[in-house]
């Protein structure tokens, strides 16, 4: 259900779980927060990247990021930082110098239209260290944490469904079914929120009646 | 910014809480809420006790509180380890990724229905 998986990445994003990778005039860098964005000191020549998102995008088309860079002239229509294989340097380039450097493997494209979605910048050298078979993504999270809170903690047996979904998520992940461990840790996260939400809710109105009964 | 007020605000109603359940005794006081899913079915959850387990261990009571929610003294070593993995996923990938493979995660799911079957059997 869509508004459940917006709700999820509203939340994401307000407790800063959202990570961006950044490429800044042709250097790459990420995954950072919010808080490490806005200390990298980008300027609005920036593209960046974060999960949910098709392709990179300048990081002015992106309001949360308001502020977060120096707005610099861009005048020449910087392309779109070319593919991961593509040589990053190259492309930061200013655009009369690009004929003569061709780019290796393939030719020079000046706007990369819609490229395949979910492609990820190029390399993750912390997440490639692991043994998981998919070094280009990393693995959603898996809301384990949260799940175990809400089972011991707030009475009501969801967080149960919500450990389920937990192993889900790794086993889909490493399956190579990355769509799929998306969206089970997004229902995962919703199985938590909803198990703490209620307990939550429930219990001033709990509170409420037993003071009630014993009156 | 946001961050350090979300840590603040998250500190302060721990604080709160903790001393709420320092101060009055669930199993004593009537103002603590029931368990919705014993209220209604009459069963134990995975979690019934932990309010009366929580309010033993912050009066230093580790016996009463293995008596009032075992579980919940496995699961707080447990959270603790994967909130320090999850803290550290870009420094040590490795952890995390262990951490939240599909077996140990199947492990403790099984681990907490066993607890629930025989919770409601023994009246644990």
């Amino acid at each position: 259900m869509p508004i459940f998986a917006t709700i999820v990445k509203k939340l994401s994003f307000i407790f800063k779980i959202m990570q961006y990778w950044i490429n800044h005039n042709g250097v790459q860098s990420g995954p950072v927060d919010l808080d490490g964005l806005k200390q990298l000191g980008l300027t609005s020549a920036a593209y960046v990247w974060h999960e949910g998102l098709s392709d990179w995008v300048k990081i002015t088309q992106l309001p949360e990021l308001q502020g977060a860079y120096e707005m610099v002239a861009d005048g020449t229509g910087q392309p779109q930082p070319a593919s991961p294989q593509g040589e990053p340097r190259a492309v930061a380039q200013e655009p009369a110098t690009r004929p003569d450097e061709p780019v290796v493997g393939q030719p020079y494209q000046p706007q990369q239209p819609a490229q395949q979605p979910y492609r990820q910048p190029a390399q993750q050298p912390q997440y490639a260290a692991t043994d998981q078979p998919s070094p280009a993504e990393p693995c959603p999270p898996t809301n384990l944490v949260w799940a175990i809170i809400s089972t011991v903690l707030c009475c009501l047996p969801a967080g149960i469904v919500a450990i389920v979904y937990a192993t889900k998520v790794t086993s889909k992940y490493r399956a190579g079914d990355i769509e799929g461990a998306k969206r089970a840790s997004e229902t995962g996260a919703w199985w938590c929120i909803a198990s703490i939400v209620l307990g939550i809710l429930y219990t001033p109105f709990a509170m409420l009646i037993q003071t009630a009964l014993m009156n | 910014m946001r961050r350090s007020l979300v840590i603040v605000l998250v500190v302060a109603l721990l604080l709160v809480l903790g001393f709420i359940y320092y101060a009055l005794d669930p199993s004593q006081s009537g103002f603590f809420p029931r368990c919705i899913f014993l209220e209604y079915t009459g069963y134990k959850c995975p979690g019934c006790g932990s309010q009366r387990a929580v309010h033993a261990l912050l009066h230093g009571d580790v016996a009463a509180a293995f008596h009032y929610n075992t579980m919940l003294l496995v699961a707080i070593p447990w959270i603790a380890v994967c909130l320090f993995a999850e803290s550290r996923r870009t420094s040590n990938p490795r952890l995390y990724a262990r951490l939240n493979a599909p077996l140990l995660i199947w492990l403790f799911l099984a681990l907490i229905l066993l607890w629930w079957l025989l919770r409601n059997i023994f009246n644990w």
